[in-house]
């Protein structure tokens, strides 16, 4: 990448190289009232914002409810998890510069209420400054810079279209201590790091031993959306996902089908950007405001050949 | 669309009571989106909060036609409930398109309910899972009630290391 090195670039001052919370005035605050129209706090001046290959866009947080099975226009039989965003706002939108002089950009979403009993007074006042309820998951979703999206604003499951595919982002369920038959499969001698090492003295580092197992962070990666209802602000995903039931999910957009996208756009091929049946994506996010808008339930159909039929 | 005209007709001619929002035609991220007919039932509170959701989700998912199935041969209250001994026969959509056979096994899930038919053709034993719900599941009709009026178990499995049994039910032992 070619550099200016005459001067001419901007010097970011000592006192923002800290964390920006840039923008954390919520919507519906005085300062920004004064300067909108008074028709709704959604009507800002500039024109609504598309999506684009190039960007990146918030995630969700919801909790995994369960797993059922559905039938799809084929007939075809399949899983699905049940994933509910429950009080899902964004607190905080970041730009923080970085010592390349780049930027780095996310957005915050907080989800489940919870009492203020149980809050610490700094997350209080983070929250107090938000204009949102004390929340009991917070997480950052790093999206580009134009993907943020108005503090205070409700996410919802509308945020995902039936055939996309979305990343899974949870802790797996903890199994405790167990042996290396289950934690590593192990059955019978374990031949690592080479038998013909007749005697080094010392494990090897990285030694698959007998341990803890589960309980970590796990990411489950391309799973089809097939149903997604507002009614009830319900994701149906196609498949598992880590965890116990009620225990949240970081639920994005799949980094690696939206990479292939975006090579396929750089290359002009304009029907493989997006997944088969995907014509766009809420941008720069899925509101409850735009799910009142959109009918409650939307179900994707089968993208395949029924496998019923036999090939020709 | 065939799904697209099969949606107008439902929206059209559905006995289900809309929701305050009215449902609009059009979803602008998906052309090819299947807009299902809404529950009768409207959400509640306790349900956006998770409470009793999944037990709402397995009565709310499959069509009328389905419940009434499940109810009239799986509901434990029904009179016309199917006990495992009774011959079966299937009718579905997809090969093959009919199945008679032993009824060996019920699997009570709600709306994930199957059961298990088994039959002797050709010399050669099958056993076919049906799921209730299934879309190419269309008719399930009894043949005949298992002799005696029950069987002593639940699932017949047993049934397969004894072809004489087989015979007996099939032939009608009373």
């Amino acid at each position: 990448m070619l550099r200016t090195w005459t001067g001419a670039r901007q010097r970011i001052p000592a006192v923002c190289q800290i964390r920006l919370l840039h923008n954390s005035q919520p919507v519906s605050s005085p300062a920004t009232e004064a300067s909108t129209s008074k028709a709704e706090p959604d009507a800002v001046v500039e024109a609504p914002k598309k999506w684009t290959p190039q960007s990146k866009r918030t995630g969700l947080i919801a909790l995994k409810r369960g797993m059922t099975s559905m039938w799809n226009d084929q007939g075809v039989k399949f899983p699905v998890t049940i994933l509910q965003v429950e009080d899902c706002q964004v607190t905080a939108n970041i730009k923080t510069p970085k010592p390349d002089h780049t930027v780095y950009h996310a957005v915050q979403v907080a989800a489940v209420n919870r009492s203020p009993k149980s809050v610490t007074n700094q997350m209080q006042g983070h929250f107090r400054k938000a204009e949102v309820p004390p929340k009991r998951y917070v997480k950052e979703f790093p999206v580009t810079s134009d993907a943020h999206v108005p503090v205070g604003t409700t996410l919802s499951a509308i945020h995902f279209v039936p055939g996309q595919y979305v990343d899974c982002v949870a802790k797996s369920i903890g199994k405790g201590f167990q042996g290396v038959m289950k934690k590593w499969g192990f059955h019978g001698l374990a031949a690592s790091h080479g038998k013909s090492f007749d005697d080094p003295g010392r494990i090897f580092p990285g030694k698959k031993m007998a341990g803890r197992m589960g309980g970590k962070q796990v990411t489950v990666q391309n799973l089809a959306v097939v149903r997604v209802d507002t009614a009830l602000n319900l994701v149906y995903v196609r498949g598992q996902v880590p965890g116990v039931d009620d225990a949240p999910i970081y639920i994005r957009d799949a980094k690696k089908v939206m990479d292939i996208g975006r090579h396929n756009a750089a290359k002009g091929k304009e029907e493989k950007i997006l997944p088969k049946g995907v014509d766009d994506l809420p941008f720069p996010a899925g509101t409850d405001s735009l799910a009142k808008t959109l009918p409650p339930i939307i179900e994707a159909p089968a993208y395949r050949r029924s496998p019923f039929t036999p090939p020709e | 669309m065939a799904s697209a005209t099969r949606q107008i007709f439902k929206r059209l001619f559905s006995s289900t009571p809309r929701t305050a929002n009215t449902q609009a035609a059009t979803y602008p991220f998906s052309k090819t989106a299947i807009l299902p007919p809404l529950p009768t039932k409207a959400p509640t509170e306790a349900l956006r909060a998770g409470k009793g959701l999944m037990q709402h989700i397995n009565k709310t998912l499959a069509t009328p036609e389905k419940k009434e199935l499940l109810e009239k041969f799986f509901s434990r209250r029904s009179k016309n409930q199917l006990q495992p001994g009774s011959i079966v026969t299937v009718l579905q959509d997809q090969a093959p398109t009919q199945f008679t056979g032993v009824l060996i096994a019920i699997r009570r899930r709600g709306h994930n309910t199957s059961f298990r038919l088994r039959n002797i053709l050709q010399r050669t034993g099958i056993e076919m899972q049906f799921f209730v719900n299934s879309p190419s599941l269309k008719e399930v009709k009894l043949v005949r009630a298992p002799p005696r009026g029950r069987m002593r178990r639940a699932k017949l499995f047993y049934l397969r290391d004894a072809p004489s049994k087989m015979t007996g039910l099939a032939g009608g032992k009373k």
